[in-house]
């Protein structure tokens, strides 16, 4: 089985969530003998070759030719958030694609749900816009074009909405089936509003792809309900954790306990949430706890003014943005992580916290705690169930102990290698005609 | 009479480095030394040495009639050891002139007066000690950090350091209702005589001498003194009237570039008012000898200080950032005296230098433009991220 992955990020040239996703699950499908080739946003013409697991951890670069490129320096284009621009909106209205829901998956054929040459130009159109990101996007699918017409492939896998086009392009061109992966959406990313051109690229990639695969429930719903995406399309396959070669240690670097925010200072993962909860437990605990809120973002400016205000001194402490190495001290000298995120497709956060061992309170609006056993699933909102919780595992560290061995021992149970075969089954379901 | 009273600050503080408790500890340094040498040496370079010549040069050109006072913080004397010698060396030289009279302040140019009094009179008698074994010098007239003053704070020095004679303070509005700052005053317990800085004067060199805008731009020695000359008018009575123009010494030649032409000004002017016979320049420790009148007394219940224009606290203490921080620092000073840990008091009094509050200030206007131009940081929250997690880190340690 050959695929064609289409991603923005993969280690070790951008490292984010989605790049470690990704890393973990095309190192599990090339061990399991499925070939990968890989396109990522460089510069240069060429793709990645992943036929074993060690290939996996060193991709190196080729172009058509079979001649090996030198894996370094290659170019590449970050993402950043797309804002929103009023004048989007009129456009969208003039063009509204209805999915067909005429497909049959009792007949034996399957066809591939087609592509009409509107949808093409209306996304060439879309890319259009002078706007730096979707410039970007465009800039891919041309590379994505020329780089793939010499490669034999089975199936295409795009994900996230910056190589949708692509996959839309390619699935038109070689009429093979395509796969959209959602690692998150424009609700998500945005809380509410989005970017009307990005919610419509995300429209048409679901809507167009064969299979769409959501990382959670959670996000299958919202793919459900905001996209219209008919349900015998979707599949869900939760992420996994992608084990470091080392053991991870636990530091104390401070004498009381250290309760944990790591990610964004954005709505979407709450951190405004995590304060209340420090500011009541502050106030009425008896002894020093320390609430570390790690990360940057724009809500940094609130955050610290509302935290200086209550003057708690060093108790709650910003770090500003971490390296990786930083994020990796934090893990390990946390006794507890709080992860309130209001919503969030998976947060594989959670399993990094597990793997260092930290007791682990997570929100129900977070797709990794659907299928997380040793932590506390309380929605984002209930701040007093939290501080309860909190309060609890402080008074208790005997239960706070044993619950950090317990998620430790489940992180290890979550692995890519299952997710692997359970993609291999969603791949067969697409291939066997 | 009018008597000119000239005094310069002088002052440099540890700016700290970028730091976060998640750094791996191979650093135990929380100053960025590479950071401050840079501006140490960058303002050595635009105003210490170009200016230290100049005012030795009109010193010796009026055989002394030119007189200046400076006041040296601990912290820059710190840096000029360790970044610039020949820095200090030249302030050496200007001192051994005779012409030059050096103040007493805190050592760290600090908020302690506002709190942790007996941190302040530590803090004195350190920075007097430090002056009296660089320079050889005791010296007799205080000055607190950015001329912050209220009552209290001569209640306390009359009864701690009975040397200190004379207080510079700002003439700010509020406490002069109306009154001129060219009569000295004395405090409210008549401990001490009180030099009330003519901001209007002074500031027309430190702030407004290059601006385009401003309507008397450009500021030529002549019409400067014409201006002095006219403030003569309102004596009647003969009384001796006293002229004091604070500022920070980085008026020459780094807030002010030497391009302005701030270097000419002030040596023309300098050598414009040494030929007029109703004028003369005087140390603030002389005024009390030359005053030929009872001074009144004035009251300051509540602090004022020479910053921004509100002229109060509020450059170093309006936002919940810097209350935060400084009161956690204070905190950390106690506790570090109690444990007798003084490893980590040096290194926490080095962090109550009130230049830290001021880069974490959010003010608008133009007070915010000039706090932005003087700040390393790009932004108020960065330092306080630096700033606090060093404090977590002492804080750890003070725990045992």
């Amino acid at each position: 089985m050959k695929v064609l992955m289409l991603t923005w990020e993969y280690p070790p040239f951008i490292v984010g969530g989605l790049g470690m996703a990704c890393y973990g699950l095309f190192k599990a499908l090339a061990e399991k003998g499925v070939k990968i080739y890989m396109i990522l946003p460089t510069k240069e013409k060429v793709f990645f070759e992943i036929s074993s697991g060690w290939e996996a951890d060193f991709p190196v670069a080729k172009s058509h030719y079979q001649k090996q490129l030198k894996p370094l320096p290659l170019k590449f284009y970050q993402i950043g958030y797309l804002a929103p621009e009023g004048a989007y909106l009129d456009t969208l209205r003039l063009f509204s694609y209805q999915p067909e829901n005429t497909i049959n998956f009792l007949e034996e054929k399957k066809p591939l749900t087609p592509i009409f040459e509107e949808v093409l130009k209306r996304i060439e159109n879309l890319l259009n816009k002078k706007n730096h990101t979707l410039s970007r996007v465009q800039r891919y699918l041309q590379n994505v074009l020329e780089v793939a017409k010499h490669l034999e492939v089975d199936l295409i896998h795009a994900h996230d909405w910056m190589t949708y086009p692509a996959g839309l392009f390619l699935k038109h061109l070689l009429q093979k089936p395509l796969v959209a992966h959602v690692h998150a959406t424009e609700f998500d990313r945005a809380i509410g509003y989005g970017h009307p051109v990005v919610h419509e690229i995300e429209y048409l990639g679901l809507n167009l792809a064969d299979r769409v695969i959501a990382v959670s429930n959670y996000t299958a719903q919202v793919i459900k309900e905001h996209y219209k995406v008919p349900e015998e399309k979707i599949r869900v396959l939760y992420n996994a954790f992608t084990v470091y070669t080392k053991e991870p240690k636990k530091t104390k670097k401070f004498k009381s306990p250290v309760i944990l925010f790591l990610g964004r200072l954005t709505p979407q993962k709450g951190p405004k949430i995590f304060l209340e909860i420090a500011k009541k437990i502050l106030r009425q605990y008896p002894k020093k706890v320390r609430f570390l809120i790690a990360g940057a973002g724009e809500m940094e400016r609130e955050l610290m003014f509302e935290a200086a205000s209550e003057g708690f001194g060093t108790q709650v402490l910003f770090t500003g943005f971490l390296t990786r190495q930083e994020v990796e001290e934090a893990l390990s000298l946390a006794d507890i992580v709080v992860m309130p995120s209001v919503s969030e497709p998976f947060g594989i956060v959670a399993l990094e916290a597990m793997y260092f061992g930290c007791a682990l309170i997570i929100s129900k609006q977070s797709g990794a705690s659907e299928i997380l056993e040793n932590a506390y699933k309380v929605d984002f909102w209930d701040v007093d169930k939290i501080v309860n919780i909190i309060v609890d595992l402080l008074k208790h560290p005997e239960k706070l102990k044993n619950l950090q061995q317990k998620t430790k021992e489940e992180v290890k149970t979550i692995t890519w290698d299952i997710r692997a075969e359970e993609l291999i089954k969603i791949y067969d379901e697409l291939l066997i005609n | 009479m009018l008597y000119i009273i000239f005094y310069f600050q002088v002052h440099q503080p540890f700016r700290v480095k970028n730091f976060n408790v998640l750094k791996t500890k191979s650093t135990v340094e929380y100053f960025d030394d590479s950071l401050n040498a840079a501006i140490f040496n960058k303002v050595a370079e635009k105003c210490y040495l170009p200016a230290n010549a100049l005012f030795k040069e009109l010193i010796e050109r009026s055989d002394g009639r030119f007189k200046v006072s400076y006041s040296l913080t601990g912290t820059f004397i710190e840096q000029a050891k360790k970044f610039r010698p020949e820095v200090l060396h030249s302030f050496l030289d200007l001192v051994k002139t005779g012409a030059v009279e050096l103040l007493n302040e805190t050592y760290y140019h600090s908020l302690s007066s506002i709190f942790d009094l007996d941190e302040f009179i530590e803090e004195i008698e350190e920075h007097a000690e430090i002056i009296k074994k660089e320079f050889g010098m005791l010296p007799t007239t205080f000055r607190n950090t950015e001329l912050i003053y209220f009552d209290k704070i001569s209640d306390l020095l009359f009864a701690t350091m009975p040397q200190i004679k004379t207080i510079l303070i700002e003439g700010a509005d509020k406490i002069l209702k109306g009154e001129s700052p060219l009569y000295p005053r004395v405090s409210a317990n008549h401990a001490h005589l009180l030099l009330l800085k003519h901001y209007k004067l002074s500031d027309d060199i430190a702030f407004r001498f290059s601006d385009k805008s401003w309507d008397e731009y450009p500021l030529t020695p002549k019409k400067y003194l014409s201006w002095i000359k006219d403030l003569m008018l309102i004596e009647k009575t003969g009384k001796n009237l006293y002229l004091n123009l604070f500022m920070d010494y980085e008026t020459f030649g780094e807030h002010q570039w030497a391009e302005t032409g701030i270097f000419d000004f002030i040596k023309e002017f300098v050598l414009l008012a040494l030929k007029e016979k109703n004028l003369q320049f005087l140390w603030p420790s002389e005024v009390k000898d030359t005053l030929n009148y009872t001074p009144t007394p004035i009251s300051v219940p509540n602090p004022t200080s020479w910053a921004d224009t509100e002229r109060d606290l509020s450059a170093w203490l309006s936002n919940p950032l810097q209350w935060n921080a400084i009161k956690t620092c204070y905190e950390l000073i106690k506790k570090a005296k109690d444990q007798k840990r003084y490893d980590l008091l040096s290194i926490l009094k080095k962090l109550s230098t009130s230049d830290h509050f001021y880069y974490m200030c959010i003010k608008y206007f133009q007070d915010g433009d000039v706090h932005k131009y003087f700040s390393p940081y790009s932004s108020p929250e960065e330092i306080y991220r630096y700033y606090m997690n060093i404090l977590a880190e002492i804080e750890t340690q003070l725990e045992g």
